[in-house]
């Protein structure tokens, strides 16, 4: 899944939309759906961090929960596999969930 | 007999108790020091048991052996081609699954091992109960169960440790299989690895290749470019059926692996939820209140600390300068006395005054942070603000141990992930005012036109660390690291590891720092019996005098202030003839001397660290701009202070 494929929006089949992690509230929880790369500076592309996210146990069809997000666009904290993981806001936004409560 | 020595490596990731087990095993042998020519931390210790005596190396703490980062690619190369006689892999029973993936790439790379399930406990506490003979079943690695922090099972761990180097394991490890696809294409990859003898196991090879690691395609191209591309070719396809990377396909599918093994071996049970630990997360990353909970906390840090070292510090200076005549008498007052006690007894006493009463409670107190688990927060609550400069919240550590000593702080940059943002750092805390410039910024600014301005100087200091660490963070070449961060549990730190990892990073420090200190002193000395002091202070007046409007004589302070900085206020005091600034400085005299003795450059010392991390031409480039900078602020202030008045 790459590009605009990551936002498909199937009609009539709501909850296969996926959202960026950040879009979720403090106690949601998402499935992983993919983790988009690319470059940007600020956004911590392009240095193999998908490789490290999923080498952290982010791999897609993993449940995840925002416990809480530090404030003034600051980082997530994430309920992963058992453990807390703290995560860069310009990662979090490139990491995409299907909500699931 | 020297097939009685024997090297065992301790990995596993972070936070699971691998330094508590390290200083159980190696008690007070130890040395930490670096890889060779590599910014990552190498600790080593020995160990001596039933007659062995065991090399113990304790590897970074890491969550994968891809070479996501250099400790990774460091780790991966030690245990593979340096082969240690054994691996011990500790591992967290509190975060199985994660930690098992670890154990599965240390599988894959065909290490002979054994496992530490360690900090049981706190699994307990969790609700998670681990059975570990069918973990040790299922991988078919031995496993050790212990309780590192109380010393449980240590015993054990170097007991089965040394039976299976002497006897090797009985059982056979797991193979790791992943699904039909992948596996066609490991077994034709595999096949081809096999001819061309590579230092890795082929079936690894051929793993890591269709992983697209580029460290392993970037040698094996060199031997068999043809491999890389087949490996490429079922790369692609497989992407195509799973829609998925390759490389996301085999993690996931090694996850895979690694969850399955965890829920078989563990049973959960409704947690005993410790209230305090829970409520004390909420509170110190809470939103709001988080911020304040933090500055308090780390002000009051500083405030003990320096507290703390400057009585301490009079203390021992008095009785170490109560020798004084004494040692004068013996060598008697002429060039050799001078030599010896103003060179290297006053060079020894100011390493000491500054190591014990400063250093020491510095990093005590950081390590007491760290190990409850409370540095974590502060880096998740910082990240936000380091990212304007280019780092991610870890950084904000360094920096913080940069306010006792840059020395230390310099080092502390090996947390970092990648070399840039370790350089990055290290700038960075090179511009943060130590003990031995809060005593220039103190006793001059502070004392003698008030304690208001010593603190605008100190905002202002942290101003021109953020300007100047944006300004680099844009110049450097390459990508910045986001924070990816596990937060660890809080708990009650480790006293005996914490005292043993204060030791050990002062005794760093003694060695980097030491010698110089006493060097610079010596220097000193005997360019005042030379009768140097003056040629050197007129070479100097065009900068001193025209440009920053100072007496001559600060000119020798600031040449030797490289030497020892917490020195150049006592050589003012000397050479101008009154520790009365006020009778012979103005007001904007004193704002512009301690402008240029904060920024001109980082002490002796700390180049030296800067060089023993990063290399000669980084370094001098730091402190050549560094110098040329605060000449410039200098001048620039003095000029707009003049006019404003």
């Amino acid at each position: 899944m790459k590009g605009l494929d990551g936002y498909m929006e199937r009609r009539g089949d709501k909850e296969k939309v996926e959202v960026p992690l950040t879009a979720l509230r403090d106690g949601e929880s998402g499935i992983i759906t993919s983790i988009k790369t690319g470059q940007g500076r600020g956004l911590g592309g392009g240095w193999g961090f998908k490789r490290r996210l999923m080498d952290m146990g982010l791999t897609p069809g993993t449940r995840v929960t925002v416990v809480k997000s530090a404030p003034f666009h600051g980082p997530l904290e994430i309920s992963v596999r058992g453990y807390r993981l703290a995560l860069g806001r310009g990662m979090a936004e490139r990491i995409f969930v299907e909500r699931k409560g | 007999m020297s097939e009685r020595r024997l090297t065992i490596a301790l990995a596993g990731n972070s936070n699971v108790g691998k330094s508590v087990i390290f200083n159980h095993l190696t008690g007070l042998h130890q040395h930490i020091g670096n890889w060779p020519g590599k910014t990552v931390e190498r600790a080593e210790g020995t160990l001596h048991f039933k007659g062995y005596t065991i090399d113990i190396i304790d590897l970074p703490g890491i969550y994968s052996l891809s070479t996501y980062s250099l400790e990774e690619s460091i780790s991966r190369r030690y245990i593979a081609v340096e082969k240690p006689d054994l691996v011990i892999n500790v591992i967290d029973a509190s975060v199985l699954e994660r930690n098992l993936f670890f154990t599965l790439q240390l599988i894959e790379l065909e290490t002979s091992m054994i496992i530490a399930l360690n900090q049981i406990d706190i699994a307990k506490k969790k609700g998670i109960k681990i059975a570990p003979e069918k973990l040790e079943k299922l991988l078919g690695i031995p496993v050790v169960p212990t309780v590192a922090t109380k010393g449980v099972g240590i015993f054990k761990l170097v007991k089965k440790a040394s039976e299976v180097v002497e006897k090797g394991s009985k059982a056979k490890p797991i193979e790791v299989r992943y699904g039909e696809e992948v596996e066609r294409g490991v077994a034709r990859i595999t096949k081809m690895v096999d001819e061309i003898h590579f230092w890795y196991p082929p079936r690894y090879v051929a793993v890591k290749l269709l992983e697209g690691d580029e460290e392993i395609i970037r040698e094996v191209k060199q031997i068999a470019p043809q491999i890389v591309s087949v490996a490429e070719e079922f790369a692609t396809e497989l992407e195509k059926l799973h829609g998925h990377s390759c490389s996301t396909v085999i993690t996931s599918e090694r996850y895979e692996i690694a969850g399955c093994i965890a829920r078989e071996v563990q049973k959960l049970v409704p947690p005993i939820k410790p209230p305090i630990e829970e409520r004390l997360d909420t509170l110190t990353t809470h939103r709001i209140l988080g911020y304040p909970i933090m500055a308090v906390l780390l002000l009051s840090m500083f405030y003990s600390i320096f507290a703390f070292g400057s009585y301490t510090s009079e203390r021992l200076s008095n009785f170490f300068y109560g020798w004084q005549p004494f040692v004068e008498s013996v060598l008697g007052a002429g060039v050799l006395g001078k030599l010896v006690w103003g060179g290297v007894a006053e060079g020894i006493i100011a390493g000491v005054t500054i190591a014990l009463p400063y250093i020491a409670p510095f990093y005590l107190i950081l390590y007491l942070l760290e190990d409850s688990g409370y540095l974590g927060r502060i880096a998740f609550l910082m990240d936000n603000v380091m990212h304007k400069i280019g780092l991610h919240g870890k950084a904000f550590i360094p920096i913080m141990l940069g306010y006792g000593c840059n020395v230390p702080a310099c080092l502390g940059c090996r947390i970092m992930e990648t070399e840039r943002e370790r350089l990055l750092a290290a700038f960075v805390t090179t511009l943060v005012p130590c003990a031995a410039r809060t005593v220039i910024i103190l006793g001059l600014v502070g004392h003698f036109i008030g304690i208001q301005w010593a603190l605008v100087l100190y905002v202002f200091d942290l101003l021109i660390i953020f300007f100047l660490g944006r300004l680099a963070f844009k110049t450097l070449p390459g990508e910045p690291t986001a924070l990816i961060m596990e937060m660890p549990e809080y708990k009650m730190p480790h006293l005996n590891t914490v005292l043993k990892q204060t030791w050990f990073r002062l005794e760093e420090f003694i060695k980097i720092a030491f010698p110089l200190i006493i060097v610079g002193s010596f220097a000193l000395k005997l360019a005042e019996i030379l009768g140097l002091l003056e040629p050197i202070a007129t070479a100097l007046s065009p900068v001193t005098v025209t440009w920053l409007g100072l007496p001559a004589a600060a000119g020798i302070t600031l040449i030797f202030g490289v030497l020892r900085k917490e020195l150049a206020l006592i050589m003012l005091a000397t050479l101008l003839g009154t520790m009365n600034f006020s009778q012979v400085l103005t007001p904007v005299q004193m704002v512009v001397f301690t402008l240029v003795a904060m920024f001109y450059i980082p002490c002796i010392a700390t180049v030296a660290a800067l060089v023993r991390e990063f290399g000669w031409k980084k370094a001098l480039f730091i402190t050549v701009f560094e110098i040329a900078f605060a000449i410039s602020l200098g001048g620039v202030t003095l000029r707009l202070l003049m006019l404003a008045m």
